[in-house]
């Protein structure tokens, strides 16, 4: 098979490209080249910078497998950067990282893959993608610590079927030592952990820079009440604690951002947890019936149990067993059922200030 | 199937002569030349033959030669000395806006130290109108630069026509980088007016990591690099001896060889336009003006050339977008930008180099391969 094997630079990526041309495939190594700068360059921190793909290089070339560097500034321009600013201008917790899943890796770089003649795309997820039944089915990782099927949740069957993640199998300390034995420098490379367009991780401010949040506005309680005042909601997440006025005895939490009144409204503890919302932009693996659903509402939280209904189109209301905190608006829930990916969505923006719980 | 290499502009195999020649400066004068025994006055005459042969090739004297390390360094010393003092004096540059990055990058800096830069566009077809850049040239300008021929589009630019016009100008270094020029047509500094260049040895079969500067000898700049005395106390640095070998033998069998090598190099270039031309609808640019023989620059509208490179590479064909980049990934070309070149055909560009590897029947090999390539896009 020809396999296109996205190569960050990190060893992930490079012992997937090693592993697959041991198994005598031919294997095309490429670096997509996502943001640059101002002046052209490329980002020094994060995962696609200058020597990210310097690294890359070199791997491939230890491989002896052709590599590019493919340019893909526009689109991750487009619907990764532009998309992060517009929701966290309204209030909402962007999640790039599916953004760029949905939109660059699994979509438009999918295409490459088919217009260069690749049977297979291959990336350094940890993700099982498994055949059960004639059909494809996407899995949480063996190896559950790094398991990333979360940021996957938007792949379909058939999108599936031109995909494969070699490391679904393998653990962390494993694709470590496998490096070292194919001799790769990127063996013991620290995991990149920032957003990779943000240079400094300081993503607040890189919004900031780009849209007024800068500007003073109130604290309100949900009845809209003024309770304080805040120099810009750009200070500001769903769920923080820190920062609020009062909540002697009783802490407060920001309960939700409106970007547009520059308001930040915040309540109690109880008044931040929720037992059901609803999604919107939701997909599934493909169409069947799910029993026994979970959803994780953050890449690194719990499941919870829950019974889906649908709306419309693409919007489901979710149901959840027992109350939760930590539901923010913007980032995804994705449903699983046991280890298997069902599907996900965006969590929508559910109270209205002035009106108490729907 | 051996690789067709149709990337000479990027950078050319060195010669079979060229070995010879580098091995035996190694062997026989491995001292360095600024010493004074006898290995080490084996190593000078070297240098200083080599210098004779490389100067004569372009109408220079012999100490209007500085070995550096590159075009780009050559490029760099020319363009930013003048502007080097730490208090900005009334001086600007001219360039043009289609030159090498050595070029435009370095006049960047110098506007960045607060100097005025004018940057000169070209006509559509990339070339530089030399009414235009004249104009351009004031009281005050220091340096003014323009490249013999653009390195992607390989349109001739009117050097001589304005080398002409600044003659009698004392005040003005007239800079121009030959690196793509002298590999297919005749270049003689004082003749054209030229009074400073820019020159590399690796795009016409010689080593990389050698260049020269010419500074015409009634003109003088700063020196970029301090140190021992090397080079009339213009360049410090030991001489790159096996460097400036290989340069020498590779000037040497380029001008031997260059009506052979040139003709059929115009010949394959041809035949690669009118089969390409035939086959598929794309526009060659630069087809209005005069362009060097060894460049191709095709636009081939609706197709990523991204994807074409690829697959060409993997089909056994080097070519590239445009001039080399470090980080792999192209950027929409400079040249083609200020040429007004519709932004959504900014990706549409291949250009194939021929070079002194070439040998007949490759340009109709390229053709049949990015045709085939092509169709099976599509």
């Amino acid at each position: 098979m020809r396999i296109l094997v996205a190569m960050s630079g990190g060893v992930d990526s490079s012992v997937v490209a090693g592993l697959l041309k041991d198994q005598g495939h031919e294997v095309i190594g490429v670096t997509m080249k996502l943001w640059e700068g101002e002046n052209g360059e490329m980002p020094e921190t994060g995962c696609c910078t200058a020597s990210d793909s310097e690294d890359a290089r070199k791997v491939a070339g230890k491989l002896d497998i052709p590599y590019y560097v493919l340019d893909y500034t526009d689109s991750f321009s487009d619907s990764v950067v532009d998309n992060f600013i517009e929701m966290y201008s309204s209030g909402l917790t962007p999640n790039p990282c599916i953004e760029c899943n949905r939109s660059v890796k699994f979509d438009h770089f999918l295409d490459q893959a088919n217009e260069l003649g690749c049977d297979k795309v291959a990336t350094g997820h940890y993700a099982k993608i498994v055949r059960k039944n004639n059909h494809l089915e996407l899995h949480r990782a063996d190896y559950k610590e790094k398991d990333q099927s979360y940021v996957l949740h938007m792949l379909t069957e058939e999108k599936l079927d031109r995909i494969l993640f070699p490391l679904g199998t393998i653990s962390k300390p494993e694709v470590r030592q496998m490096a070292a034995n194919l001799g790769l420098k990127t063996a013991f490379k620290k995991d990149s952990q920032d957003i990779c367009f943000v240079g400094n991780g300081d993503y607040r401010n890189f919004v900031a820079n780009k849209i007024d949040l800068k500007s003073s506005g109130e604290i309100v309680d949900l009845k809209g009440n003024k309770v304080g005042e805040h120099s810009g909601v750009h200070g500001f997440t769903v769920g923080q604690r820190k920062k609020l006025p009062g909540g002697q005895g009783s802490p407060k939490f920001v309960l939700e951002i409106d970007t547009l009144n520059k308001k930040v409204i915040i309540g109690s503890k109880k008044e931040l947890e929720e037992d059901s919302f609803i999604m919107g932009d939701v997909s599934f693996i493909r169409d069947e019936i799910y029993n026994n659903l979970e959803i994780q509402v953050r890449y690194n939280s719990e499941t919870v149990p829950c019974t889906i209904s649908k709306l419309d189109e693409n919007r489901v209301k979710v149901q959840l067993s027992s109350s939760t905190t930590g539901i923010s608006p913007g980032q995804f829930g994705v449903l699983y059922s046991n280890t298997k990916v069902v599907g996900g969505g965006r969590i929508e923006k559910r109270r209205k200030v002035g009106a108490l719980i729907e | 199937m051996d690789y067709l290499y149709l990337d000479h502009a990027a950078t050319s195999p060195m010669r079979e002569s060229i070995w010879s020649a580098m091995r035996n400066a190694e062997e026989v004068g491995y001292g360095n030349p600024s010493g004074s025994h006898k290995i080490s006055r084996k190593a000078k005459n070297i240098v200083e033959e080599s210098r004779e042969v490389i100067a004569a090739s372009v109408g220079a004297a012999p100490e209007e030669i500085v070995f550096t390390s590159s075009g780009t360094e050559s490029d760099n010393w020319s363009i930013k000395s003048p502007f080097q003092s730490s208090f900005p004096t009334s001086q600007d540059l001219v360039v043009s806006s289609i030159e090498h990055e050595a070029v435009i990058e370095s006049a960047k800096w110098v506007e960045n130290r607060g100097y005025k830069v004018s940057f000169v566009n070209p006509n559509i077809a990339g070339k530089v109108e030399s009414s235009e850049f004249i104009q351009s040239i004031r009281e005050t300008t220091t340096v003014a630069s323009l490249m013999w021929a653009n390195n992607e589009t390989g349109v001739l630019q009117p050097v001589s026509d304005i080398g002409k016009a600044v003659k009698g100008n004392k005040k003005l270094i007239f800079h121009s980088d030959i690196v793509q020029g002298f590999v297919s047509t005749k270049i003689d500094f004082h003749k054209h007016g030229i009074t400073s260049a820019a020159m590399s040895a690796h795009k016409i079969g010689g080593p990389k990591g050698i260049g020269f500067m010419f500074l015409h000898n009634k003109y003088k700049i700063e020196s970029y690099l301090h140190g021992g005395k090397q080079e009339l106390e213009r360049r410090a640095g030991t001489v790159n001896v096996v460097g400036v070998a290989g340069f020498a033998a590779a000037v040497k069998e380029h001008q031997d060889r260059f009506d052979e090598e040139v003709g059929l190099i115009k010949n394959e270039k041809n035949t690669f336009e009118e089969l390409i031309s035939e086959n598929i609808k794309i526009s060659v640019i630069g087809l209005e003006e005069e362009r060097l023989p060894h460049i191709s620059n095709i636009q081939i509208r609706g197709v990523n050339s991204e994807n074409l490179l690829v697959l060409l590479d993997l089909d056994g064909v080097g070519v590239s977008r445009g001039s080399a980049c470090s980080s792999g990934a192209q950027k929409p070309s400079h040249v083609l930008e200020a040429m007004k070149i519709d932004k959504k055909d900014l990706n549409s560009h291949l250009r194939i180099s021929f070079g002194w590897t070439t040998k007949v029947g490759d340009g109709a090999r390229a053709a049949g391969k990015i045709i085939n390539t092509i169709k099976g896009l599509k």
